[in-house]
């Protein structure tokens, strides 16, 4: 079996790389993949609490490298999802608590078993990272529409070129296609300009992420969500499914517009 | 015959005339007296007298920096910089990546916001330059600084250095920085005039 190790990275905080990586990792199970998330952030975890299985936590990463527990026990299994697990990363740890090397390690092991293998990479440039991107073949570079985001961005794939990632791929978050078409926002075709780099998605704003991230229930297995759309769009575009991309322009079909008469759309 | 110097975060070794033996003896000498000095260093190889040299020569020097705890920061192979390096590169700088090069720098690429390109002589991009270029970083007042579109944070030429005016147009015409004597000034490429050179 082919797997798959995309390591979801941005350089900068709060832009969504748990969010994406929590999103995608569902698509791809809703698809009937075989999937495992990988927290790295340790000392920080979230991905934990966007799926909702903060509750069934016993071991984590750090109790696996450590040899602690075996791997099996540590790969907390999702309440929704035949064939999707997460493995959590330590919350009373430091990124220091694992070595590049062993999550190498970890990574081929997590190789026998899984198709996708998605590494929710920490904020920041040091050894969360390097651990983060030391499995992984391909890197998924998240930015929002804000220079502060694109300028990391722009940082964390020359860093991803540096190590070795050929061809990283971005994910535009949060874009509001109303705002960037007054021009208050960078658009899509000004990030690519500023990057370029291969689109591969783009998520636009959606309040509902929000509601999504407190129930522990990722938006892509909600029907309206727009974002889950576009999350799934994503999904299907790794899965190498030749899927247009979203790029913010509002349909308005007739379906829609009365799904929206009828208030099943936001 | 054999100095050392820093520049920048390294330590430059200067070649000048001499035999293998008498470099031998000098670099023993200079690295036996101040050991801790030494240790944990960038070395870089420079000079006229590496030409003289044979590649296992040179590397026999660099093996006993390595002893001595140092490190060695040629890229490129001991042949190679035997010669001033112009440097080639053929992809995007991006933010906060850094480039150097020992002559004139060549860019076939964008240089991004932030990151920066540092060389002896003349840099030219060609691409976009938004990031922070010095040309004649070791005292060359003469060195230029040309983009196809040129809007960089900054420009150094030596010792000048100049920010972007904060209501800047985005050019897209060809242009160049150069030094005239008093300011560092940025024109629209004309290949028939002669800057300051």
């Amino acid at each position: 079996m082919e797997s798959k190790v995309i390591v979801i990275t941005s350089g900068k905080g709060g832009v969504g790389k748990t969010t994406t990586t929590a999103n995608i990792g569902t698509a791809l199970a809703m698809m009937g993949k075989k999937v495992v998330l990988l927290d790295t952030d340790i000392g920080l975890r979230n991905l934990d609490v966007v799926m909702g299985l903060e509750n069934r936590i016993v071991f984590d990463i750090v109790d696996v490298v450590n040899n602690n527990c075996k791997l099996q026990q540590a790969l907390t299994k999702d309440k929704r999802y035949e064939g999707l697990y997460l493995l959590p990363a330590a919350q009373t740890k430091e990124k220091t608590a694992v070595s590049p090397h062993q999550m190498k390690n970890l990574i081929n092991e997590l190789k026998k078993e899984f198709e996708f293998i998605l590494v929710d990479c920490p904020a920041g440039i040091e050894q969360g990272f390097r651990n983060a991107i030391a499995g992984a073949d391909e890197a998924v570079v998240v930015a929002t529409p804000e220079i502060s985001s694109v300028r990391d961005a722009d940082r964390i794939i020359g860093l991803l070129e540096a190590s070795g990632f050929r061809e990283p791929k971005l994910i535009i978050n949060r874009l509001r296609s109303k705002m960037a078409k007054r021009g208050d926002m960078m658009d899509i075709d000004d990030i690519l300009d500023i990057l370029s780099i291969e689109l591969l998605g783009v998520v636009p704003e959606d309040e509902y992420i929000v509601v999504s991230t407190n129930r522990g229930e990722p938006a892509v297995t909600d029907t309206v969500s727009k974002a889950g759309a576009a999350y799934r769009r994503v999904a299907r575009r790794i899965t190498g499914q030749d899927v247009e991309i979203y790029t913010g322009e509002e349909t308005s079909s007739l379906v829609n517009r009365f799904m929206k008469m009828v208030k099943l759309a936001r | 015959m054999l100095k050392i110097k820093g520049v920048n975060d390294n330590l430059v070794i200067l070649f000048g005339s001499g035999s293998y033996d008498d470099f031998l003896t000098a670099l023993l000498n200079k690295l036996s007296t101040n050991t801790d000095f030494f240790k944990g260093s960038k070395v870089l190889f420079r000079g006229e007298g590496l030409n003289t040299l044979a590649s296992d020569e040179i590397i026999n020097l660099q093996k006993i920096c390595l002893e001595h705890g140092m490190l060695i920061n040629n890229i490129s192979t001991p042949v190679e910089s035997n010669t001033k390096q112009d440097l080639f590169v053929y992809r995007n700088i991006r933010s906060g990546q850094k480039l150097r090069s020992e002559g004139t720098l060549v860019i076939f690429g964008d240089v991004h916001e932030s990151a920066e390109i540092v060389a002896a002589g003349d840099i030219i991009v060609l691409g976009k330059l938004e990031g922070i270029a010095h040309a004649g970083c070791y005292g060359n007042i003469n060195s230029m600084v040309f983009a196809l579109n040129f809007s960089p944070g900054q420009i150094r030429i030596a010792n000048n250095f100049s920010r972007a005016p904060a209501n800047d147009i985005k050019g897209y015409v060809p242009e160049v920085a150069y030094y005239d004597g008093e300011n560092i000034c940025i024109t629209e490429y004309n290949p028939k005039a002669r800057y300051s050179k």
